[in-house]
């Protein structure tokens, strides 16, 4: 259950990772909003990713 | 560049198919190698060569056109070099080159890749402690500092080589697993890096942006603008790129060292999946991180440091220092116990664990050495140049020899230890690109290439009298 929740949230932290920087490129947000949406989604893809990825084959990574 | 196979190294570790041709129930599709260079090709030290690049002098054009051909080429050499033989015999480079060189002849070569894998991962440590500097403060080197700089800084890669070196002798696999977990946040960190760099350009030169054109006008006119090489760096052209992406991982493609990855494609066309490193790695986040440090040498020319950290810091903040602390870690550390496995086949009967952990203190007092991580682009070719002639040898014993009347696989057919046709093709094919750049003229980043030649040639030539002398009857 828990991996099951894990896996799109881990996918979504990946977008908010990205997104912010985009948005800066297009002048839509402000420089330090970016790092901290960085940060918040470093820590939500650590945690979710660890929980589906973490007993995953390494051999076919 | 690439510093590591994680699969490669898990299955080394697990000793899976190491002397026998992997069967047919063990072949990967491939997605497996669409991840697993994707990731690879995204390591720490990208962030060393995209700003060497701009030291270098290297134009908008020169990089972003020598960068896509370059890296074309690579991928190429991996699909018709490497690839069809992989899928051919599917055996490791290590038993592949035993049966053509003999025992004897590749523990030279097992020596020759952990000391270049030592200094590798000494640089990838030395990327680290960039990072770490920025945190606390720590004085760093410069674009041409050869030696330590300050106490501070060996005690922080001593103290970062430390832990990444029992990492690596005492939990590998752990830490590889943590790779993989990081490696598509570590893409996306370095894309980041392109965006947040380029958007900083923009505001510091007041440039609007509307179409696709003035993207390249911004390129070409403000952020990578050629011109003279830094002092103490060798000015980059369009061909240095273009050899330089290409040769990067050449000990990997050419040199054949992806033999022990790509034995276990279903085709040999899977080599196509090298591209995703390459333009990932090798184009994105090299782009990337040139934009970064470009940005700085915008705000203050003098300020010509090539630090990964504070680089970062500057784009991404926190994420940025992270991401070069992960990016060096996880590179580094199948690095060091690459290098601890090759050192280990010269004294069979020693622990793993102390090999790995002395491995690990050499390449430590390699970061050391700001030396490596400056010259970064200079080392990766010698890398390259010094294994490719194994790679050399590996392609013609196994398309050309019986075309020539020779035999394939001499060491195995003879039961030599030392095939001394092979040695000879190393050993001179490497003097002669010494004597190239040395009194010929001929840049270090180009004599791959004639070099390659000079080692299949000779191969063939001593091989017919080698082979014919002690032909077994």
């Amino acid at each position: 259950m828990l991996k099951t929740i894990a896996k799109p949230v881990s996918w979504l932290s990946l977008v908010v990772l990205i997104l912010p920087s985009f948005l800066f490129l297009i002048g839509r947000i402000e420089f330090d909003s970016v790092n901290w949406i960085m940060l918040l989604a470093t820590i939500v893809w650590f945690i979710s990713a660890s929980l589906w990825m973490w007993d995953g084959d390494t051999k076919n990574s | 560049m690439a510093a590591s196979e994680g699969a490669q190294e898990t299955q080394a570790a697990s000793g899976e198919f190491e002397r026998e041709p992997v069967p047919a129930k063990a072949h990967l599709g491939f997605k497996s190698f669409i991840g697993m260079y994707a990731g690879e090709h995204c390591a720490g030290t990208e962030l060393m060569i995209g700003p060497l690049f701009v030291a270098a002098g290297a134009s908008a054009f020169d990089l972003v056109v020598g960068l896509l051909l370059g890296n074309a080429l690579a991928v190429l050499s991996w699909i018709f070099i490497c690839a069809p033989i992989a899928t051919r015999v599917r055996l490791t480079l290590y038993y592949q080159l035993e049966k053509i060189c003999g025992r004897h002849l590749v523990i030279f070569y097992n020596l020759a890749n952990g000391v270049m894998f030592c200094f590798l991962a000494g640089a990838m440590i030395t990327v680290s402690a960039t990072a770490v500097g920025v945190w606390f403060d720590i004085p760093m080197p410069g674009l041409n500092d050869l030696y330590p700089t300050s106490v501070s800084w060996v005690v922080t890669v001593a103290v970062i080589g430390g832990l990444i070196s029992v990492v690596a002798a005492f939990g590998y696999q752990t830490v590889s697993k943590f790779a993989n977990i990081a490696a598509p946040w570590m893409v996306l960190v370095f894309l980041a890096f392109g965006f947040v760099g380029f958007r900083q350009f923009m505001d510091v030169t007041n440039t609007e942006i509307h179409s696709v054109g003035d993207v390249w006008t911004l390129a070409t006119t403000q952020i990578w603008k050629g011109g003279d090489a830094l002092p103490g760096q060798v000015k980059f052209t369009f061909w240095h790129v273009l050899f330089f992406a290409w040769f990067c991982n050449m000990a990997m493609h050419i040199g054949m060292s992806d033999l022990t990855v790509f034995r276990f494609a279903r085709k040999s066309w899977y080599g196509v999946a090298s591209g995703a490193g390459m333009y990932v790695g090798h184009f994105m986040a090299w782009i990337g991180a040139a934009s970064l440090y470009a940005y700085q040498l915008h705000l203050d020319p003098m300020d010509t440091d090539v630090l990964p950290g504070p680089l970062a810091f500057r784009a991404a903040g926190v994420v940025g220092l992270l991401c070069v602390i992960i990016a060096g870690w996880t590179t580094a550390n199948p690095t060091i116990y690459r290098a601890g496995l090759a050192f280990q086949a010269l004294v069979p009967q020693s622990s793993r664990f102390v090999v790995t952990l002395v491995t690990g203190g050499l390449a430590t007092v390699a970061g050391m050495f700001p030396a490596i991580a400056m010259q970064l682009l200079g080392f990766v070719a010698i890398y390259g140049l010094i294994l490719m002639p194994m790679g050399a040898v590996i392609f013609v014993d196994f398309w050309l020899m019986r075309k020539f009347g020779l035999q394939s696989n001499y060491a195995e057919l003879s039961g030599k230890t030392f095939n001394l046709a092979a040695a000879v093709a190393w050993v001179v094919t490497l003097a002669v690109a010494w004597l190239l750049v040395k009194y010929a003229g001929v840049q270090i980043y180009f004599v791959s290439l004639p070099g390659w030649f000079v080692a299949a040639g000779l191969y063939i030539v001593v091989s017919k009298f080698y082979q014919k002398k002690i032909r077994p009857a």
